[in-house]
């Protein structure tokens, strides 16, 4: 008799502190990682409701783990869409994003890729190949050429167009090179050589 | 006496059977795998302590297949280690798509066949230098689009900060850099020097920057 009435104390008790716990919310996390995330404005519904911004995170990356602040309960049937994003994204998709809760859900993943602008410029008097560099991005520059093109480069990223090769015989200067992109391209970078 | 007969038979037929399929009477099994990533030449493989070398790839980005000439027998073990690293690479053993562990070290029949997964990739190595004369905040120092950014700690109002060495994320071997001063710190000017570069086989520590009242 002594351990039947231990045992549904105990019961009752554990009952008692998971609802303190969990409220009538659930108990499972509901989040993942995305990527993207440089401004504010990147909001997530599950099944339509249940609206959370995603912090920006410190670091500069966009790449931060999120969590939904309600928690769902175990069998939901959860489905995570991104209703706004910033103004410099252009495309998510979404990984595993839909499902019923067994455990903590973790593992979505949300992918968005930003807008990118054109870097562009022009180039006076080049008489041999010159090398500009953005960065990793390395473009030759060939003789006689009046423009050049750098690799389109995402909203919001910072730029810094240099010359790795001046031409042989030549000395080459750059104006307008360095810079953060907006919303439109930067064509404005100027390459002057001499003599 | 009948079933001492029909063994020794059978025992004669099952041995003439197998020799019959492999010409050996053992099971053998090639130590093979493949390469993933490898670019530069220099790679050798080990096990147990026979080398193997292996030449990067015809097609760019794809798989090298490799296999030691020593066939193993049911039972032996190996255990395939990088012996000599490639030029301006760091190989290892990689984790199999699909599987959890890498698997190098193993006993040769534990699975039908053996296929490890090596995988290589570029070094990379750290930009920096040293900025002297900070008086101001807001210096940001940018490598590119993609190469990361550095921002200055502010130092304390009034006092100029003693010279510091900064340090921009890895470069790849073989990839430019170009570090251009993003934002000036306030009231100041800065200029750099040696900002642009192609990253070989060592830290870049020379990028440095000075700056001077406005």
């Amino acid at each position: 008799m002594k351990s039947s009435y231990l045992r549904a104390s105990a019961a009752l008790a554990c009952a008692v502190l998971l609802t303190a716990c969990g409220g009538d919310d659930g108990q499972l996390l509901l989040g993942g990682q995305i990527s993207g995330v440089t401004k504010t404005g990147m909001v997530l519904t599950n099944n339509g409701g249940s609206d959370y911004e995603v912090p920006v995170p410190s670091n500069g990356t966009g790449v931060t783990t999120f969590f939904f602040p309600g928690l769902i309960s175990s069998d939901d049937k959860y489905d995570v869409q991104v209703k706004s994003k910033p103004t410099n994204v252009d495309t998510c998709t979404l990984f595993q994003n839909s499902g019923r809760a067994g455990f903590d859900v973790t593992t979505i993943q949300i992918a968005c890729t930003f807008k990118t602008q054109a870097l562009t410029g022009t180039v006076s008097n080049l008489k041999n190949d010159l090398v500009l560099i953005n960065g990793s991005d390395r473009v030759i520059v060939p003789a006689g050429a009046t423009t050049f093109a750098m690799a389109r480069v995402a909203q919001d990223a910072p730029y810094g167009v240099s010359i790795l090769t001046n031409p042989a015989g030549q000395s080459c200067t750059i104006a307008n090179g360095v810079g953060t992109v907006g919303a439109a391209d930067v064509t404005n970078v100027t390459v002057t050589c001499a003599p | 006496m009948k079933s001492s007969l029909i063994r020794p038979a059978l025992a004669l037929a099952l041995a003439a059977s197998l020799a019959a399929c492999g010409g050996s009477d053992k099971a053998e099994f090639t130590v093979a795998g493949s390469v993933t990533g490898l670019v530069y030449d220099g790679l050798v493989l080990r096990n147990a302590g026979v080398p193997l070398t292996v030449a990067p790839p015809t097609t760019a980005g794809a798989a090298v297949r490799f296999a030691f000439a020593d066939k193993l027998e049911y039972g032996d073990t190996y255990d395939v280690t990088v012996g000599t690293q490639p030029a301006h690479q760091t190989c290892a053993p990689g984790v199999p798509e699909g599987a959890y562990y890498s698997n190098n070290a193993d006993t040769a029949g534990r699975l039908v066949t053996i296929d490890i997964a090596i995988s290589c990739a570029i070094n990379a190595y750290a930009i920096g230098g040293t900025i002297t004369g900070l008086t101001g905040a807001g210096l940001v120092l940018a490598n590119g689009s993609t190469g990361g950014t550095y921002t200055a700690t502010a130092p304390t109002a009034g006092t100029t900060a003693a010279p510091f060495v900064y340090q921009l994320p890895t470069v790849s071997y073989n990839t430019t850099y170009g570090v251009t001063i993003s934002a000036q710190p306030a009231g100041q000017v800065c200029t750099i020097v040696n900002p642009t570069g192609t990253m070989g086989d060592a830290a870049v520590s020379n990028i440095n920057v000075t700056c001077v009242a406005r």
